[in-house]
């Protein structure tokens, strides 16, 4: 196949990733690059117990999901779930504390969110 | 009528005549579950719906939702006496079962609207795209309604396996899956049998047994008899096509991959022994679109009983009936009132909606995920994977982000133009893609694929994107529910809180299946018709 037939660059190709990238590759589809959501269908992650109060909720509802919204467990590793979860709580006017690693690691295991091995297609 | 249950040919009472009067009496299912009984083995799919009798008491049924579950109760429930009426949010009833052609519109939650712009007769089904064998629950429907099949390819050994993020030099190429396949069983076969013949095995195998595995191996691995070596074989195809004559006369086979550039690869990841069972070889879908199904139903349902555009906005219950505000197509505030819901609305929807139910239900209505999902449908000027390729039908796997699957369509061999489906994808993936604008994933699309075929490109002419969890009346494709909350908040929602019952493929074991919105509501009207019977 020649390779100049070949299109150099998805636009999916990721750089250095940030908490800001993750957050726009995975998140901003629904809750928008403004944290604003969608007006009853995706909330709004500015203010609110679930996004700047304490963990327990947080984690793992990124995890496994809830109220219509997916899993994430098997999109993203606990470094990037930290990274994007301290972007969220640090951005639109949110002032959380920051996320560890070791702290969605010690989620992951406490929600037995292991992650189940993906059926190459779904329906 | 039976006229004579026992006397058969000559008098004696044979198991096949049993059979043959439990068909005349109950049809084919009841003959088949009357095999099954006896130990026969058939799945005991749900393959009829209940029988409703006794009437329907001047009863009246609010159903929310003209999808699949909502079509399902509305038909049977009219059929048993019921008086019912049902309130759709689109202008179109088959809720996720969506057929894209020229001129269907679809706008997203983010403000994307496409109209589908494919030539007549072309089609791609955004929605349910498959039907496998055993929903005999869909087929049942199929059936009565009169919509055609044709098969479904769902499985193509020539189809391409891709594997970009695989190592060695079969990474990054489409190859025939065909060629994995036979290449990986055939060493590994090659393995076990060399193993086995030195008496490696015999702890666990005796000494007969020794010989058979080994049989079983030269077969299946398609193996030299005279020293158990893969060499390759002629199902993985010919550099030279054997044929007439001398030249090409025999051909010449295909030469077998290196073992370890088949294992670095990764392609060996689409095999296994058989499909998962909802991804069985022989598939089924309708001839010009999924969404004869729906059609059918509303053939069969009395004019009036949908009302279309109706978007619900309050459901209230008591001891005495049951009340549905909404807002109807004029954009008037409306009300229906009845004596029992049936809510097929998705759970990602419907938790913004006021309903008198329980706390305890409600908690469980909202422990519940909804996938992202993806597909797109690219109509191609000519149909080079056929024409150039060879490939009819089929998937073509691989590991492109973003992508998931490929798939070729199953109709209109050989004809000038086909829609081939540009990726299906789920999650994180699915969220990633739906954010860019339907232009711009059609460029997403069309440049992935050129990996694969050369023809793409210059091939491609328009598409049609689809993106459910951004479809404000599903967001999401499907349910996904986790250990925890189907242990604890799925039977909840089983049971009716009150006056309501819930339904659809959320409350099912087949969840993105059409099957599953349709034995959901066979369960739910079965449960309220018992309610209403004994009342």
């Amino acid at each position: 196949m020649a390779a100049a037939l070949w299109v150099a660059m998805s636009p999916v190709t990721m750089a250095a990733e940030t908490g800001q990238s993750l957050y726009n590759d995975n998140c901003a589809a629904c809750h928008q690059r403004t944290g604003l959501g969608i007006k009853g269908a995706f909330p709004a992650l500015i203010g609110g117990k679930m996004v700047t109060g304490p963990l327990p909720a947080l984690i793992p509802t990124v995890l496994n999901g809830r109220g219509g919204m997916p899993a994430f467990k098997s999109d993203l590793t606990d470094a990037q779930m930290a990274m994007v979860l301290s972007y969220i709580r640090a951005s639109w006017g949110n002032k959380a504390s920051v996320i560890t690693t070791v702290q969605v690691t010690q989620a992951r295991i406490k929600a037995s969110a292991a992650a189940k091995p993906k059926n190459l297609q779904a329906h | 009528m039976v006229s004579d249950p026992v006397t058969g040919s000559g008098g004696a009472f044979t198991r096949r005549r049993f059979f043959e009067q439990l068909a005349a009496v109950g049809g084919v299912s009841l003959a088949m579950a009357g095999m099954d009984a006896l130990g026969f083995g058939f799945a005991s799919a749900a393959t009829l719906p209940p029988p409703l009798p006794g009437g329907a008491k001047g009863t009246r049924i609010i159903i929310l939702g003209a999808g699949l579950a909502g079509l399902t109760a509305a038909y049977e429930l009219g059929k048993a006496g019921y008086e019912v009426q049902v309130l759709e949010a689109r202008g179109v009833a088959g809720g996720r079962v969506e057929t894209a052609r020229k001129g269907f519109v679809d706008t997203d939650v983010m403000g994307n609207r496409q109209e589908c712009d494919f030539d007549d007769g072309q089609y791609i089904n955004v929605g349910p795209w498959r039907i496998p064998y055993h929903h005999q629950s869909t087929l049942h429907y199929v059936r009565k309604f009169g919509v055609q099949l044709e098969l479904f390819n769902n499985d193509n050994d020539a189809a391409y396996v891709y594997f970009e993020k695989g190592k060695g030099p079969l990474a990054g190429k489409p190859i025939r899956k065909g060629q994995i396949a036979a290449d990986a069983r055939g060493y590994t076969a090659e393995l076990m049998a060399k193993v086995a013949s030195k008496g490696d095995l015999d702890a666990v195998l005796s000494a007969t047994d020794r010989q058979t595995f080994i049989d079983y191996l030269v077969n299946e691995g398609r193996l030299q008899r005279s020293d158990l070596s893969y060499k390759g074989t002629d199902g993985r195809g010919f550099d030279i096509a054997p044929g007439a004559g001398i030249n090409p006369g025999a051909g010449k086979e295909t030469t077998p991959f290196a073992f370890a550039d088949v294992l670095n690869s990764k392609a060996w990841s689409v095999l296994n022994s058989v499909a998962g069972w909802e991804q069985q070889r022989t598939m089924l879908e309708p001839v010009g679109g999924m969404d004869m199904i729906p059609r059918g139903f509303v053939k069969n349902i009395p004019d009036g009983v949908i009302q279309y555009k109706a978007l619900v906005d309050r459901i209230q219950q008591n001891a005495k009936g049951v009340k549905v505000s909404y807002t109807d197509a004029s954009g008037k505030k409306a009300e229906a009132a009845g004596d029992y819901i049936i809510c097929t609305i998705p759970l990602s929807v419907l938790k913004n909606i006021k309903m008198d139910v329980s706390k305890p239900f409600l908690e469980a209505m909202s422990n519940v995920a909804y996938a992202p999902v993806n597909k797109i449908g690219l109509q191609m000027k000519t149909r080079f994977w056929e024409e150039k390729h060879w490939i009819y039908g089929g998937h073509i796997y691989n590991d492109i982000p973003g992508i998931g699957t490929i798939s070729l369509p199953s109709t209109g061999w050989h004809s000038q133009k086909g829609v081939l489906l540009g990726y299906y994808s789920f999650g994180g993936e699915a969220a990633k893609i739906s954010a860019l604008s339907p232009d711009e994933r059609a460029k997403f699309a069309v440049t992935q694929g050129q990996k694969i075929f050369p023809e793409y490109a210059e091939n491609f002419e328009k598409a049609f994107s689809k993106s459910w969890h951004l479809d404000p009346h599903n967001l999401g494709g499907w349910a996904e529910w986790s250990d925890e909350s189907r242990k604890a908040a799925y039977p909840v929602l089983c049971e009716p809180d009150g006056r309501i019952y819930l339904s659809g493929e959320h409350l099912s074991h087949l969840t993105g299946w059409q099957a599953g919105a349709i034995e959901s509501a066979w369960q739910q009207i079965a449960k309220l018709h018992q309610r209403v019977q004994q009342a």
